[in-house]
């Protein structure tokens, strides 16, 4: 594809996960600022050395148009890359992605990528109301003439556990299902979480009988097998080789993207349970020149179980129908053979709105950069990660590899 | 189950498909230059984009593509007595519809089912929404409007409940529970109940009295009830606590240790009750027992009053 993918992460930065009403409030402009001054340092860059600009256009506080001029005024760089990224939770590997692409075109040599997501302090003359209104239908349009507010929302189709609920049972209709698998898959992560401080669900161990005590919130899917929304955020700093050379880490360097859309409700997919990674990962891995078996950790996006098992399968990680023996057979902790989630993935780790993607890319670079701590795998240079956003409507993948 | 569920606002594009229901017919586009169907409704194919597209009438009969039980409402408003049923199917004709299952116990849903179509009316301004049933089931149209519930009649023969001497300590104290009663009746809280209300308490609020204004700018996609409303409508939800007092000369309502409405009552809403005992004990002035009474939407586990009523016995 003639692909060099010589651009690297070499910084990052990362708030810890916090109960929305322990989290501290900051405008988005303010954790913006913060964010990068944090992934500057950590890859010894200067603000001067920022020349390219990604962010959230969606759910920005301070602005819904001019976005990136306001961010890059505010942080007071000028940039010759300026993007927004709308694509849910598959936002943060979009953003790694294009950020490496303009990179390789010469348009920039260090790029921001940044999605700020605890919540910004309230004004004494916004409406809460406006609030109230936007979290009843979430990621739904309620616009006149939006097709999902005149055919979904009617009649009760929203919000994402329904979604993917019916996903699995979809699932489970064509292929069988084994609800014991669905639950190791929340378990090993959370073995992950144990050897990582910064999760939310750091020291509370958990075990299959504990998810399938859980409550039932859709069938077939349980609490424990549900994303927890956590106040964060996160940034990550793409750069050249020349500029990679002169940062701190080892970098992990793009060598493979993939990117797949198609509808936003699965509905109108053409089959349910062949998911858009699948094109997505091809590309990455056929760009990268490698496959699946050549990679030393996966890093799946998990708002559910259902995401991860059907990753597995359509990113080529094992036949399709056949990931919840996968599953089973496989240790997917760090300490196993199939490193999965290393973290402990968004289930145990939270999910920080759209930022939540960033903590499974984040991951792969410390991993790759030998900086995760107890959960640091011996060998990794080479690292899958998916995002996800939507009810699996739109979704990415990235190879990342150590330069 | 409320008016304040979202309701499908038909575009020039759409209006003959949701006019179509209204009629009886199921009208899909139908597109004359690859054959193809496409739902839901627009100006171009969904497979060639061509823009010879054409309503046509199909019978609605399918296949159940998949489904899930929301155990939790995906919006307040959707609580109900049986959780709801989405569902997506596949038509005949190919194309895939968002939608809801009616007339089918959980267990009688299998994916690959056939299914047939359901009109359901569901606002007093006659939209029908396209729900969908087993297809050897007999249901051809329902009505969701809701209606106020029969007030239930005083039973002459009621079963004896359990008579407690006010003197007997012993079974007082077994009065108590962590356990809930049966729910009580069914009401239906309106407009017209919240306007008569606002009336005679001067609460003119327009998150209770304006729909439209509600709807455009309140949190809750409509009016909501005043708590202080639902607080007293329990005295038109019978609650069976199953045992009755006795031996007492005078009974005084001494009113409330704690008074909380966590969660709004929209519009629209059927309402019931139920109640425990949650503590007895001498006082000075005679035996005070304190009974939890929640209110709660019908199908919704948050409460939307709870009341720890102070009964003083005498």
């Amino acid at each position: 594809m003639g692909w060099k993918g010589e651009a690297a992460i070499v910084g990052a930065a990362q708030y810890k996960p916090q109960k929305y009403s322990e989290a501290p409030q900051m405008f988005h402009l303010e954790q913006v600022a913060d964010l990068a001054q944090q992934a500057l340092a950590d890859a010894g860059l200067q603000a001067s050395d920022l020349d390219g600009l990604v962010i959230n256009g969606p759910h920005f506080h301070e602005a819904s148009v001019f976005v990136p001029a306001m961010a890059a005024e505010y942080l007071g760089i000028a940039v010759n890359f300026a993007e927004v990224v709308d694509l849910g939770g598959t936002t943060p590997v979009g953003m790694v992605w294009r950020a490496a692409a303009a990179i390789e075109m010469g348009l920039c040599q260090a790029v921001l990528c940044v999605l700020p997501m605890r919540m910004a302090p309230f004004g004494r003359d916004e409406d809460p109301s406006a609030m109230a209104r936007a979290m009843r239908f979430g990621g739904h349009s309620t616009a006149f003439g939006a097709p999902e507010a005149e055919f979904d929302l009617p009649y009760g189709h929203l919000g994402q556990n329904t979604g993917y609920a019916m996903i699995a049972k979809r699932y489970a209709a064509q292929y069988g299902y084994d609800e014991r698998a669905m639950a190791k898959i929340a378990v090993d992560q959370r073995t992950n979480a144990l050897a990582n401080p910064n999760a939310i669900f750091h020291g509370q161990p958990l075990t299959i009988e504990d998810v399938l005590n859980s409550r039932m919130v859709a069938d077939p899917l349980r609490v424990l097998e549900i994303v927890m929304p956590v106040a964060g955020g996160a940034a990550v700093i793409v750069a050249s080789k020349e500029v990679a050379a002169r940062a701190r880490n080892r970098g992990a360097r793009i060598t493979g993207f993939g990117e797949r859309l198609g509808y936003k409700s699965p509905t109108y997919s053409p089959d349910m349970t062949e998911t858009p990674v699948g094109p997505a990962a091809r590309r990455a891995f056929e760009m990268a020149g490698l496959k699946p078996s050549d990679m030393n950790a996966a890093q799946i996006y998990d708002c559910y179980t259902i995401t991860v098992l059907l990753s597995l399968e359509d990113a080529g990680f094992c036949p399709k129908g056949e990931g919840m023996r996968f599953v089973l057979e496989n240790d997917l902790t760090w300490k196993g053979n199939f490193p999965l989630n290393t973290h402990g993935g968004q289930l145990s780790f939270g999910q920080a709105g759209s930022a939540g993607g960033f903590s499974q890319i984040i991951e792969a670079f410390d991993q790759i950069r030998g900086k995760a701590g107890e959960r640091q795998l011996k060998n990794c240079d080479r690292v899958f990660v998916s995002g996800t956003g939507g009810v699996m409507s739109e979704q990415g993948a990235l190879i990342l590899e150590g330069a | 189950m409320s008016t304040n569920k979202p309701m499908p606002i038909a575009t020039s594009i759409s209006a003959p498909f949701w006019d179509g229901l209204k009629a009886g017919k199921i009208l899909m586009q139908h597109c004359g230059a690859c054959e193809k169907w496409t739902f839901y409704p627009r100006r171009h194919c969904s497979h060639c984009l061509s823009s010879e597209v054409e309503f046509r009438e199909v019978t609605g009969a399918g296949t159940l593509y998949t489904y899930t039980v929301a155990r939790i409402p995906t919006l307040p408003e959707f609580a109900g007595p049986e959780p709801q049923l989405l569902a997506v199917v596949e038509l005949d004709e190919g194309v895939r519809v968002n939608t809801t299952l009616v007339g089918l116990k959980e267990d009688e849903i299998k994916i690959g089912m056939r299914v047939k179509p359901v009109r359901a009316r569901v606002s007093a301004d006659g939209t029908v929404l396209l729900r969908f049933t087993g297809a050897d089931v007999d249901l051809v149209e329902i009505d969701e409007v809701l209606k106020q519930p029969e007030a239930p009649v005083a039973d002459a023969d009621a079963k004896s409940v359990r008579q407690v001497p006010l003197t007997d300590d012993a079974a007082l104290q077994s009065l108590v529970s962590e356990d809930y009663s049966p729910w009580s009746n069914q009401l239906l809280v309106d407009q017209a109940m919240i306007n008569q209300f606002a009336e005679l308490s001067g609460d003119k609020y327009w998150i209770h009295t304006d729909p439209e204004r509600a709807r455009k700018e309140g949190p809750f996609g409509g009016t909501i009830a005043h708590g202080a409303l639902v607080q007293v409508l329990t005295s038109k939800l019978n609650v069976d606590l199953g045992f009755e007092i006795t031996g007492f000369t005078n009974m005084v309502n001494y009113g409330s240790q704690r008074l909380r409405f966590p969660s709004p009552v929209p519009a629209g809403s059927l309402i019931h009750s139920r109640g425990r005992v949650k503590s007895i004990e001498k006082v000075r002035s005679g035996t005070q027992m304190v009974l939890e009474l929640n209110i709660h939407v019908v199908g919704q586990e948050r409460p939307a009053v709870i009341n720890d009523l102070i009964i003083l016995y005498m």
